[in-house]
């Protein structure tokens, strides 16, 4: 076998191969990126979803299933099924707290009345809660409310030396020409309920009031909110959606203006800190609809946060507020009411049951939504068989709008378009391939060109014709084979730092401009010597290279200039980050197509070089 | 006297240029033995390498143009992967202009004809090659290129390549036409001493003076060999 020898020495002493290698690989990579960031954006939907919504949901909008209870009673006897819990959903109105003054700002927001505890253990709910401690930019705000609530409790516990310290911190200046004797004497004739007054003063230098009131009186203070002390405080909050007892909503992380996402995807709370939800309440107006569909006075009810959460689709996190189940059912009239006589509103002729929008159904870990989904249907079929005393639940052969769906499902009309688009990607770059191809067929075109003397001899030591044609295919599998691979790697390398080549390019970095520009400058002078020897080639090659790496260095400055730019705008692809994962079965299929294609490519040079006379080619020097 | 080896008879080979044909060879006839040493003689552009890839099977007479054979059989009688088996084995050429590959070095070049199909084999041609290179003096120049050779050094490289699948018959053509008046006079001793080892020879040449130095010469005039 002479071919492989041949191959390997035509592509290790020619420079243009390379660059056939090259074209392959860029190809490769291309087609790999765009491949794994679309399949990463279906995976995420895809396990969003689970994180969302559990596995199977059974929904009946606006007017509810009653005796849910029983029905998660019956799907949680299911073998398929870990969990199932009860939704109650509306839309409604959320009066923020902010901004400071009477006119607050408002924000729609699709209102989920959950049963924490069942919710977690169904959707991924705990994990995504925002906060596991007091930011500590937001501490001071909580600790300046409590010294404002405790200022009398901490005056009785104050010292005289606490007294005179807390005089000079509230001094407006007339201690100034005072001794330290006539200071302590001043402070010892201060009435009693001043030093509340003082200390209310000095609430928001919560860092004074510590030096003043000493350890351990502090200490007792911070403990009056436990979120300051434990770490488990604010999960626990927003885990059975209370704050100090009383009940507390979760919204999504975007819900709230004040959370700010910066450019390179971390957050930033506005005012320093200060606009920290859990720190604040707001309030819940809903239009409940009565049995007829019309509409009803509106429901308003004012709750603490108690955290925030954030589960990656901005949609979700935009608009989302998780509010204790049976306010949501009081909010809604979904409640249990009793049913009263209509001509006598005193007699209650029965009972109306309390309702649920919707079931959430997690499947045991390794069963497929889909076998979850028919028994589920089985479940429910059941339950609605039962007898009820008052009102039965709507049955799944009269009620078209009750509906039992796997997350898929119900997203196929969002999903669907996404796999089909990723498809069309697929097909769409691998016409690239055919450029590479066309690449292939113009460099082994003239090598055969420049080879013929080569194969003349060949032939004349008793090569046959299909062995040249070998030594061409093999040098495309060669090319294409490198090049798949080089191009594997720089895919990977490519889409595994896509989050920081995105942050890059949100908030492009000072260094790599001034490294360009330096990088342009060091060509050019090294252009500048070269010029003296006269030749051409590097003059000119090193002057593109001065013009792009400058263009590329200013290019980028400018581009840090203007602000980045947003290339994964949160609100445009729904998820807030961008996908880094590389979806290797692709990976490996665009791998093989451009290897398999440049050996197509090199069959038509390899062809001709069959075809080449030996007598003719060995004629001539 | 010995055995017929190689035989031409009544070859006739026309090339086409454009519309005109061009009659190179027009009934040649010759008959080569074994183990003989055969010098064709003729000017510039007379045929003699023309008729040399006839001999070797590197090209074909014209349709009807007569026959050429070895020990007997008809070349073209031969199937296209018989002939390559047939340039393999069977001949070895070398060339006025050596003709190496320049990206293989002196021991690659050498040993490529026992690479093809019809090749003795890497191992039986890297011993062969490495053998025949130490005997024409170029041990030295084994992992060397052949553009950083002299002519000479090129030539015997070139004939270690003809000589590694131990061919029977060896077809130079002018290889000393490219080279200074000593080197090409040590090419020929070497020659000489291979035909001495029993190789049969077939040399062809414009100068009188090498032609001389064979055991028979021809005279390739107007497309026909004569004495
Ligand atoms: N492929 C070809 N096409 C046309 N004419 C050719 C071809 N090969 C050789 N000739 C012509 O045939 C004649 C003989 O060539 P050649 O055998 O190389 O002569 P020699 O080796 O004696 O110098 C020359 O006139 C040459 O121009
Ligand atoms: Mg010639």
């Amino acid at each position: 076998m002479y071919q492989p020898l041949l191959t390997s020495r035509y592509l290790s002493t020619r420079l243009i191969p390379l660059l056939a290698v090259l074209a392959v690989a860029l190809c490769v990579a291309l087609v790999i990126v765009v491949v794994s960031v679309m399949t990463g954006f279906l995976d995420m939907v895809r396990t969003s979803g689970r994180t969302l919504m559990g596995d199977v949901v059974v929904s009946y909008p606006i007017r509810g299933i009653p005796h849910y209870e029983e029905l998660i009673e019956e799907i949680r006897a299911l073998p398929e099924a870990v969990e199932a819990t009860p939704v109650v959903d509306t839309w409604g109105l959320l009066r923020m707290p902010y901004p400071a003054g009477d006119a607050k700002e408002s924000e729609q927001v699709q209102i989920w009345g959950i049963d924490p505890s069942s919710f977690s253990t169904v959707t991924g709910f705990g994990d995504t809660l925002e906060w596991t401690s007091v930011p500590d930019d937001s501490a001071g705000l909580l600790q300046t409310r409590l010294i404002r609530a405790h200022a009398e409790e901490l005056a009785a516990t104050l010292d005289a030396s606490a007294h005179v310290a807390l005089l000079r911190a509230t001094d407006q200046g007339e201690l100034d020409e005072l001794d330290e004797t006539t200071i302590q004497n001043l402070a010892s004739q201060r009435p009693v309920d001043e030093w509340a007054v003082r200390l209310r003063w000095l609430a928001n230098r919560p860092d004074l009031v510590q030096e003043i009131i000493g350890e351990q009186a502090w200490t007792d203070l911070n403990a009056r909110d436990p979120r300051l002390l434990s770490s488990e405080a604010l999960v626990n909050d927003g885990l059975t959606l209370q704050r100090n007892g009383r009940p507390a909503m979760v919204p999504g992380r975007h819900v709230s203006k004040a959370n700010i996402r910066t450019s390179d995807g971390t957050y930033e709370i506005l005012q320093n800190g200060y606009w920290w939800m859990p720190a604040f309440e707001g309030t819940l107006t809903t239009m409940p609809i009565d049995s007829r569909g019309g509409l009803l006075e509106p429901e308003s009810i004012v709750l603490p946060f108690a955290n925030e959460f954030s589960s990656g689709v901005y949609l979700i996190d935009k608009t989302r507020l998780m509010v204790p189940l049976d306010i949501v059912q009081r909010l809604t009239h979904l409640d249990e009411v009793e049913l009263v006589d209509e001509d006598d509103p005193t007699l209650v002729v029965g009972t109306a049951p309390a309702r649920a929008t919707m079931v959430l159904v997690r499947a045991v870990d390794g069963v497929d939504p889909l076998a979850l989904q028919a028994a589920v249907h089985e479940a429910y079929q059941r339950f609605s068989r039962q007898t009820y005393p008052d009102e039965q639940p709507p049955t799944l052969e009269l009620d078209p709008s009750l509906r039992i769906l796997t997350w898929e499902q119900q997203n196929a009309s969002f999903i669907g378009p996404i796999e089909k688009e990723r498809e069309l990607m697929r097909t769409l770059f691998s016409i690239v391939y055919l450029v590479s191809g066309a690449l292939i067929v113009a460099i082994f075109w003239a090598i055969v060109y420049e080879k013929t003397r080569d194969i003349g001899i060949l032939r004349s030591i008793g090569a046959s014709r299909s062995g040249i044609v070998w030594i061409f295919l093999l040098y495309g599998l060669a090319v294409g084979v490198l090049g798949a691979l080089l191009g594997v790697g720089l895919g990977w390398l490519v889409t595994s730092n896509m989050p920081s080549i995105h942050e890059g390019l949100t908030d492009p970095p000072l260094w790599l401009g001034v490294f360009l520009l330096a990088a342009a400058g060091c060509l050019l002078i090294w252009c500048v010597v070269k010029s003296r020897s006269g030749r051409l080639l590097p003059l000119l090659l090193g002057s593109l290279g001065v013009l792009v790496l400058g263009g590329l260095g200013l290019g980028e400055l400018w581009l840090r200039h203007a602000g980045g730019v947003m290339l994964w705008d949160p609100a445009v692809y729904y998820f807030t980050e961008v996908p880094s994962n590389v979806d290797w079965p692709s990976a490996w299929m665009s791998a093989a197509g451009a290897a398999i294609c440049s050996v197509i490519a090199a069959a038509i040079p390899a062809a001709r070089a069959a075809d080449i006379d030996p007598v003719g080619a060995l004629r001539y020097e | 006297m010995s055995e017929l080896l190689l035989q031409a008879h009544d070859v006739h080979k026309t090339y086409r240029l454009g519309r005109v044909d061009v009659p190179v060879l027009r009934g040649c006839d010759v008959n080569v033995h074994a183990g003989e040493f055969l010098a064709i003689r003729g000017s510039s552009g007379s045929g003699k390498s023309t008729l040399l890839h006839l001999l070797g099977g590197l090209d074909r007479p014209d349709i009807d143009g007569g026959d050429i054979s070895h020990a007997g059989r008809l070349l073209s009688s031969l199937s296209n992967r018989a002939l390559d088996w047939y340039r393999a084995r069977t001949v070895g050429f070398v060339f006025q202009f050596y003709h190496l590959l320049p990206e293989l070095t002196v021991l690659e070049n050498a040993m490529l004809p026992g690479l093809v199909p019809g090749g003795v084999g890497a191992a039986a041609a890297r011993t062969r090659a490495t053998e025949l290179l130490g005997r024409f003096g170029l041990d030295h120049r084994l992992d060397h290129r052949p553009r950083e050779l002299s002519g000479g050094e090129r030539q015997r490289t070139a004939i270690a390549r003809a000589l590694v699948n131990d061919p029977p018959i060896l077809l130079a053509d002018e290889p000393t036409g490219n080279l200074d008046e000593h080197t090409g006079a040590e090419i020929l001793r070497l020659l000489h001493e291979t035909h001495q080892q029993g190789l049969t020879m077939v040399l062809v040449t414009h100068d009188a003076s090498i032609a001389d130095q064979a055991d028979r010469a021809l005279n390739l005039v107007d497309g026909r060999l004569t004495d």
